[in-house]
């Protein structure tokens, strides 16, 4: 970006190969995704407002005498989210340093043990819903099966589509599209990824903890 | 994505008229699509008209072939799913396409001196999300069991499988989500691209007041849709999957149920900024056509994007005026009147710098003028009437009855469709090349305006009277009879508004293909948009301008006796 402001037009027409990123597209990308974050908090916002309202019109927190979802695996759960968020950032923060040997290798390992976790962390949560459904339990239940199976399902939906980004973001830097110069892509994918993971941690705090 | 943000000139029909990712096609489509969908609402309204003033009498031309079961005669629960319907449509498929859609995609590059928006590809999503939307909500109509029937707010428990059974209520909710999604895309990439995209020169407090205003929209729209959007997905868990959330007790094992007020809560959460998201862009707009056609700087500008985000800030919190009556706490309700009151604050800012703006202006009374200052007297109407509205102790008495129908049409609905008019009549030389025709755009609006304003205003008469909204034939309650002659009246005055919009179809269609060739800048404005050639190349500007002056430079003394404008991008000379 030169800073006289004046963008000539390179010949006639707009030119048509895209050039390396530059600082200023990388703002605008994280610019975005950071707006796109604001408004998902928004929702989710919505969907915890919910639940604190409708919590409170069960008298017994968490209720008695009927089969809950298992705190042990969501503990689990919730360290496997955190160590696989851990892991798809330092990967996407090797794209950012300086030059030098294996970068890129350590990027793919750094991704990939990000994704396996992740996908652990799905696993964990299928555990979670299969052992509820095998007490009996499903969202028609009653009120904490609905709080508990309709949040989880809308987060999982992310998760899905976290997973699809990051799988998305790896095939990307395999085939040269993302890289060094071009990684707007894989940080957008990151931030997405933590952002999946702390709506988790308040899930697992409301219905495992307090 | 480079930084200059220009992406090849397309070369296929589908690529550049379909699913163009340049900011002027969708804005084309945007418009074309909106003002359809106005058009559908707007002969939905008329069918409503009609039932109020002749209780199953069947309705003229038309109602043999919508309701031949019926012999053209509205039954109740086709009545319920018009009105549904005619809120929706005119909310989400009509005004937000056509106002912040259209105006939104060609006024905020154009204006701000860029080359398209920031994520043209996301802006292409955004259309293609909300002709989705559109096409579900279409769709049903048509289904087994019937239509959405339960009030464009879908309260539950009668929005639930307890009061809805037909799909066509999670086929509403379900369109209600997509148009959301569409309206956030849009919302972030105006946002981003206001912040990153403007021109050298372009400062904050040198924006056009109509770029201000579509960005606070967008910034209410990315906050605030995702609220309906979740409430939308709650509803179709509980419809479609048997979850209880606004179930009183769970339908499938009686258990625990949840509760329907908290529905209310979230979608008034939303549905207060919604009003302010279609009401936004309107100000913007005739800040700056006041402006452009007093031939005078707009009075007080920094006041007024002030005002404008001050309103922006306050509209989140007062939603709970909508819910006076659903036993609020005393507490909160006061609280909520309160900050109501204080929103008229900032309201009257700008109206102050609305009137100061024309005051010893050389008003121009062109089409858009028009319109602008019409937004002033309806919007004016509306706030007023609004006080009513917002204090408890005439509000639970008003409640439900057609005073709160004709306060909301004229704030929201009709001052968003008038500042809608008077940007489209403004912008259609740019947009298509040609002139409207200013005989019939006067015509047009002097047809509209007397009779849009006695519509809503017997409507507060008749409301004030005690009659309820949604009801399909208050003749059978004797209290309400003697009201009829004021529905009849009022049906009388929405039929001539309806047929003077044929006035505008006639003269959008003719303009569009057959209207006089206009020059580069009809309106002698200084804005960067009117630098450009018509129809603007694909790549909007050649050199990415430079902004040396505001936006409103009109009749300032140092450019001297031989003009009363400049350029944006010109420097002020001296």
């Amino acid at each position: 970006m030169n800073t006289t402001g004046v963008i000539e037009l390179h010949g006639d027409g707009p030119v048509n190969q895209a050039p390396p990123e530059t600082g200023r597209d990388r703002v605008n990308a994280t610019l975005g995704m950071i707006l796109f974050i604001g408004s998902w908090t928004m929702a989710f916002g919505t969907l915890f407002l919910s639940f604190l309202v409708l919590r409170d019109k069960i008298a017994v927190w968490p209720p008695a005498g009927i089969a809950l979802p298992s705190a042990p695996i969501a503990g689990l759960a919730t360290l496997v989210l955190a160590a696989s968020s851990v892991f798809v950032e330092r990967g996407s923060r090797s794209l950012s340093l300086d030059a030098g040997s294996g970068r890129k290798a350590s990027f793919s390992a750094l991704w990939i043990t990000g994704m396996l976790l992740g996908l652990g962390f799905a696993l964990l949560q299928a555990w979670l819903w299969y052992d509820l459904i095998l007490a009996g339990r499903t969202q028609t239940s009653g009120l904490y099966e609905s709080l508990f199976f309709g949040l989880t399902w809308v987060h999982a939906a992310h998760v899905v589509v976290g997973l699809f980004l990051l799988v998305w973001a790896l095939v990307g830097s395999k085939l040269g599209r993302y890289g060094p110069e071009r990684r707007s892509f894989v940080s957008n994918a990151a931030l997405f990824w933590h952002f999946v993971g702390i709506v988790w941690l308040f899930l697992f705090l409301g219905f495992f903890v307090f | 994505m480079s930084s200059d943000h220009i992406h090849p000139e397309p070369t296929t029909f589908l690529r550049k008229h379909v699913f163009s990712i340049d900011h002027k096609v969708i804005a084309k489509q945007f418009l074309w699509f909106g003002l359809i969908w106005l058009g559908i609402g707007g002969i939905m309204a008329m069918m409503l008209r009609w039932q109020l003033a002749n209780p199953g009498v069947p309705v003229p031309l038309i109602g043999g072939l919508l309701f031949p079961r019926t012999g053209g005669v509205i039954d109740p629960a086709t009545y319920n799913t018009l009105f549904t319907m005619h809120g929706t449509i005119m909310i989400f498929l009509g005004l937000t396409p056509a106002m912040i859609g259209a105006l939104g995609n060609w006024c905020i590059p154009l204006m701000i001196g860029a080359r398209d928006m920031i994520f043209p590809t996301l802006n292409m999503l955004s259309f293609w999300a909300m002709f989705l939307g559109g096409a579900v909500g279409f769709y049903s109509l048509f289904v087994p069991l019937g239509a959405t029937e339960v009030g464009w707010t879908g309260y539950p428990t009668l929005s639930t499988t307890v009061g809805a059974v037909g799909q066509g209520e999670t086929l509403w909710a379900i369109a209600v989500f997509l148009i959301g999604a569409s309206s956030i895309m849009g919302g972030i990439n105006y946002i981003t691209t206001v912040i990153r995209l403007r021109c050298p020169g372009m400062t904050w407090m040198r924006m056009p007041l109509t770029v201000w205003g579509l960005f606070l929209t967008s910034i209410l729209n990315v906050l605030f849709i995702p609220v309906i959007g979740s409430a939308m997905i709650i509803l179709v868990l509980d419809r479609v999957f048997g979850t209880s959330f606004y179930v009183p007790a769970s339908i499938m094992s009686g258990g625990t149920g949840g509760d329907p007020i908290l529905y209310q809560h979230l979608f008034w959460i939303f549905g207060h900024p919604e009003v302010y998201i279609l009401i936004l862009p309107a100000w913007g707009v005739v800040c700056d056509l006041l402006s452009f056609f007093a031939r005078k700087p707009a009075f007080g500008y920094r006041t007024s994007v002030g005002a404008m985000v001050v309103v922006t800030v306050l509209s989140a919190l007062v939603y709970g005026h909508h819910m006076f009556t659903t036993g609020l706490s005393a507490m909160l309700g006061e609280s909520f009147m309160l900050l109501t009151m204080i929103i008229s604050v900032p309201a009257e800012i700008l109206f102050f710098n609305w009137l100061h703006t024309l005051w010893k202006g050389s008003l121009r009374l062109t089409t858009p003028m028009l319109f602008a200052m019409g937004v002033i007297f309806v919007f004016g109407l509306g706030g007023l009437t609004g006080i009513y509205c917002a204090t408890i102790g005439t509000d639970i008495f008003l409640h439900d009855t057609y005073f709160i129908v004709g306060h909301f049409h004229l704030t929201m609905a009709a001052s968003a469709l008038f500042g809608t008019f008077g940007a489209i009549y403004f912008w259609f030389p740019k947009m298509f090349g040609r002139m409207m025709s200013e005989r019939l755009g006067k015509l047009h609006f002097w047809l509209s305006f007397f009779p849009l304003v006695l519509v809503f205003c017997i409507m507060f008469i008749s409301g004030y009277a005690g009659m309820p909204r949604r009801y399909y034939d208050h003749t059978s309650a004797e209290y309400l009879r003697p009201l009829q002659h004021l529905n009849v009246a009022t049906t009388v005055s929405a039929f001539l508004l309806g047929v003077a919009q044929f006035i505008f179809v006639f003269n959008f269609i003719k303009s569009r293909w057959w209207g006089k060739t206009a020059p580069q800048n009809p309106w002698d404005v200084g804005t960067v948009d009117w630098t450009i050639a018509t129809p603007v190349p694909h790549y909007n500007f050649k050199t990415i301008p430079v902004v040396r002056c505001g936006p409103h430079e009109f009749s300032n003394p140092v450019l001297g006796p031989d003009t009363d404008w400049i350029y944006q991008t010109e420097e002020l000379p001296g």
